[in-house]
C-alpha cells in the first residue's frame, strides 16, 4: 500500500514536473510608453512551422495582444495586432522577420536572428500604449498567435470552383494539424505595479 | 455536425468561402507578401528537380518542363516558386507539391526541389459553378472527375435556370484528351441528357402565337458534342466540332426533333503586365445547323464577345461587350437571353422576352476597388434583345453593386424601370 502511494506520488510529481517544463508563461513589463510582453518558453518556431522554414519557405504568423478588464472578456480595452512573415536563410542559417503594418511604409524587417531572437522580436512588436490604461485599474493580458499554412488554401478554391474532395481532406484533419495556435493569458496587473517593478 | 448546423447550401458555400479566404486564414495577400519578403530571394537558382529527379530527366509535359528549366539561373523568387508548385499540383493532378530549398554547389546558389505527393483517391469531386438568384432560384453543378495521364473523364449533375429560356436539369459526361499528337491539339467529347422546365410566361407566349413562328417546346434534350481544340498561338485557340441534339416535344405523339450543327470557335486572350495591367479577351463563335447532318433545323448562329480590363493599383475597370445573331430556324436552346446573372442583371428575362430572341447586343461596364482580399464594385449593364423583322423593343439598363472575393460573388442589381425599384440579389461563385 505504501509502495502504491509512493508510486502515485512519483507519477504526480512527474506529471507536475512535465507541466512545469512545457507550460509557457506570459510575462508583462513596461518599456517606455508601451506595455510589452515576453514568453521565454513559448517556442512557437518548432514542429511543422520550423520544418517548412528550414525548407526555405516563408511562414506567416498573425499575433494579437489583447488587454481586458476581466479575464476572458469579449470586449477589449486595448489591442495590438500584427502580421509577421518569417523565413530561414539557407546559407546563413539564421532567421529573418518582416512585420507588416497597417499603413504603407510601416513595414519593418530584421535578419540574422536565432530562432529565439526571432520569436522575441515578434512578441516585442506586439505592444500596447500604457496611456490607454488607467494606472490603478487591474487588467488582464492575452496573447493569441497563429501560424498559417498556405498549402491549406491551395487546391480547395480554384479554376474548377470548390474542390469537395480537397475540402473533405482538410475537414478530416485534426484541428491542430490544420493551424498551429498559441493562446497565453496573464494577469491581473496594474500600470502602477508595472512601473514599481520597473523602477525597483 | 458541421453540415447539419447549416440550413442551406448557399450558406455553406459562403461560409466556406469566407473561412478559406478571410482574415482567419490570413488571406492570399499576406501569404504572397510573406513570400516576397523571403530572405532567400537574393540567391540564384542552381538547379530544379521534381522529387529529387533533375527536371531535364523528369517525365513532364513539354510546356511545364520548359518553364521549370527557365527557372535555373534566375533569382530565387519564392512567389514564382510557390506559383509553380501550384501549377504542378494542378496540371499533374497531385494531392500536394511542397517546395524545398537547399544549398547549391556555390555560395549564393540554391537548389530547388518540388516534392510531390500523389492522391490517395482516384475521383475528385468539385462544384464548378453555383448561383442563388432571388427571382430565378438555384443554379448549380456538381462534378466528379478522374485523370489518367492526359485523359480526363468527368461526370456531372446540373440544374441551370440562368443561361437559357428554360431551366434544364440532368447529367453531363465528358472525356478529354489534352494531348493529341502534341500539347497543342486537344480532343473532347461531351454527352448531356436534360429534362426541361418551361416557365408559365414562356408557355403563355407560345400559346399566344409563338408556335406559329416555328418554335417548339420540348420535354427532354439529349446531345453529343465532339470537338478538337488547336492552340494556334500563345494567345489564340481555335476549336472545331459538331453538336448533335435530339429533343422530345412537349406535345404527346409528336416525333423527336434533331438539331445538328457544326461548331467553330476562336478565342483570343492577351494581357499586358506593368504598373497598369491590361487584359483583352475576345471570342467568336459559330454554329451552323444543317440538314446535311440530318437536322430538322437549318440555321446559323454567330456570337462575338470582347472583354477589356484595366487594373491600376487597387482600382479595376472593365468593359464587356456581347453581340449575337441567328438566321434561319433555330431551336429554343440556341436563342439569346438577357436578364441572367451576367447580362442585364436585375431584369426578369421573361419580362424582356419570354421566348428569347434572335438578335442581341449587350454591354457591361464596371468599376471596382480592392478592399483587403476582396473587390467592391459598381456596374452598369445595358442591352437589347429582339427578333428579326421586329424592332429592338428599346435598350434596357440596370445598375448594381457587388463584392467579389476570389471566385465568390455577392451582387445586388437594380433594373432601371420607371416608377419602381425592385432589387434582385445574387450570391454564388464562378458566374
Amino acid at each position: 500500500m505504501a509502495a502504491l502511494g509512493a508510486g502515485a506520488a512519483g507519477c504526480a510529481l512527474l506529471v507536475t514536473a512535465r507541466a512545469v517544463t512545457i507550460a509557457p508563461k506570459l510575462l508583462v513589463h513596461l518599456d517606455g510608453d508601451y506595455i510589452h510582453i515576453s514568453a521565454p518558453r513559448l517556442g512557437f518556431l518548432n514542429g511543422k512551422a520550423l520544418e517548412r522554414l528550414k525548407d526555405g519557405v516563408s511562414i506567416a504568423f498573425i499575433g494579437q495582444l489583447t488587454i481586458t478588464s476581466q479575464p476572458n472578456a469579449v470586449v477589449a480595452d486595448a489591442r495590438s495586432a500584427a502580421r509577421f512573415a518569417l523565413s530561414y536563410d539557407i546559407w546563413d542559417e539564421h532567421f529573418s522577420v518582416t512585420r507588416f503594418g497597417d499603413r504603407p511604409g510601416s513595414q519593418r524587417s530584421i535578419s540574422h536572428l536565432s530562432a529565439q531572437a526571432a520569436e522575441t522580436w515578434c512578441l516585442d512588436n506586439l505592444a500596447v500604449e500604457q496611456a490607454l490604461m488607467h494606472p490603478d485599474k487591474p487588467f488582464y493580458v492575452q496573447l493569441d498567435l497563429r501560424a498559417d499554412d498556405p498549402r491549406d488554401q491551395i487546391g480547395v478554391i480554384g479554376e474548377p470552383g470548390i474542390n469537395i474532395t480537397r475540402l473533405i481532406e482538410i475537414f478530416s484533419r485534426p484541428v491542430k494539424g490544420n493551424q498551429q495556435r498559441w493562446l497565453l493569458n496573464a494577469g491581473p496587473f496594474t500600470v502602477a505595479e508595472l512601473k514599481k517593478a520597473r523602477y525597483g | 455536425m458541421f453540415a447539419a448546423r447549416l440550413t442551406s447550401f448557399p450558406a455553406l458555400l459562403l461560409l466556406t468561402g469566407s473561412a478559406l479566404s478571410g482574415p482567419a486564414f490570413a488571406g492570399q495577400a499576406l501569404l504572397r507578401a510573406a513570400s516576397e519578403a523571403n530572405v532567400n530571394q537574393r540567391y540564384t537558382i542552381e538547379s530544379v528537380s521534381i522529387s529529387g529527379v533533375q527536371v531535364e530527366r523528369a517525365k513532364l509535359p513539354a510546356g511545364l518542363r520548359h518553364r521549370l528549366i527557365a527557372m535555373v539561373g534566375a533569382r530565387c523568387d519564392m512567389t514564382a516558386i510557390g506559383d509553380m508548385a501550384a501549377e504542378l499540383r494542378k496540371e499533374l493532378h497531385l494531392r500536394a507539391v511542397n517546395e524545398h530549398l537547399s544549398r547549391g554547389s556555390q555560395p549564393d546558389q540554391i537548389r530547388v526541389n518540388f516534392e510531390v505527393v500523389k492522391r490517395d483517391i482516384a475521383f475528385e469531386v468539385s462544384v464548378p459553378k453555383f448561383l442563388y438568384h432571388s427571382k430565378q432560384g438555384f443554379t448549380g453543378e456538381v462534378q466528379a472527375s478522374t485523370h489518367a495521364g492526359p485523359n480526363t473523364f468527368t461526370l456531372g449533375a446540373v440544374s441551370n435556370g440562368d443561361d437559357l429560356t428554360e431551366r434544364y436539369t440532368g447529367i453531363v459526361a465528358r472525356y478529354e484528351d489534352a494531348k493529341v499528337f502534341s500539347d497543342k491539339v486537344r480532343f473532347g467529347i461531351g454527352f448531356e441528357d436534360f429534362h426541361e422546365q418551361w416557365s408559365n410566361s414562356t408557355q403563355r407566349a407560345m400559346a399566344a402565337g409563338g408556335a406559329e413562328s416555328g418554335l417548339e417546346l420540348y420535354r427532354t434534350r439529349r446531345g453529343v458534342s465532339p470537338g478538337f481544340t488547336f492552340v494556334a498561338a500563345k494567345s489564340l485557340t481555335l476549336s472545331l466540332g459538331a453538336n448533335f441534339a435530339q429533343m422530345k416535344p412537349e406535345t404527346s405523339g409528336a416525333s423527336q426533333r434533331s438539331a445538328n450543327a457544326l461548331t467553330a470557335d476562336a478565342h483570343f486572350a492577351h494581357s499586358v503586365e506593368g504598373t497598369v495591367q491590361q487584359t483583352l479577351d475576345g471570342k467568336y463563335s459559330l454554329r451552323l445547323g444543317t440538314r446535311s447532318l440530318g437536322s430538322d433545323y437549318s440555321y446559323t448562329r454567330q456570337t462575338i464577345s470582347f472583354r477589356y480590363q484595366v487594373k491600376y493599383g487597387k482600382q479595376l475597370a472593365s468593359d464587356d461587350f456581347m453581340g449575337g445573331n441567328i438566321s434561319g430556324d433555330a431551336p429554343f436552346f440556341e436563342r439569346f437571353v438577357l436578364g441572367s446573372s451576367s447580362t442585364l442583371r436585375g431584369w426578369d428575362r421573361y419580362a424582356i422576352n419570354p421566348l428569347g430572341g434572335t438578335r442581341v447586343a449587350h454591354n457591361s461596364l464596371s468599376y471596382g476597388y480592392q478592399f483587403g482580399d476582396g473587390v467592391g464594385e459598381v456596374f452598369y449593364d445595358s442591352g437589347a434583345l429582339w427578333n428579326r423583322d421586329k424592332g429592338t423593343g428599346g435598350v434596357r439598363h440596370s445598375l448594381g453593386i457587388g463584392y467579389r472575393q476570389g471566385i465568390f460573388v455577392l451582387t445586388m442589381a437594380f433594373p432601371v424601370v420607371e416608377g419602381r425599384v425592385s432589387p434582385v440579389f445574387m450570391a454564388g461563385m464562378n458566374y
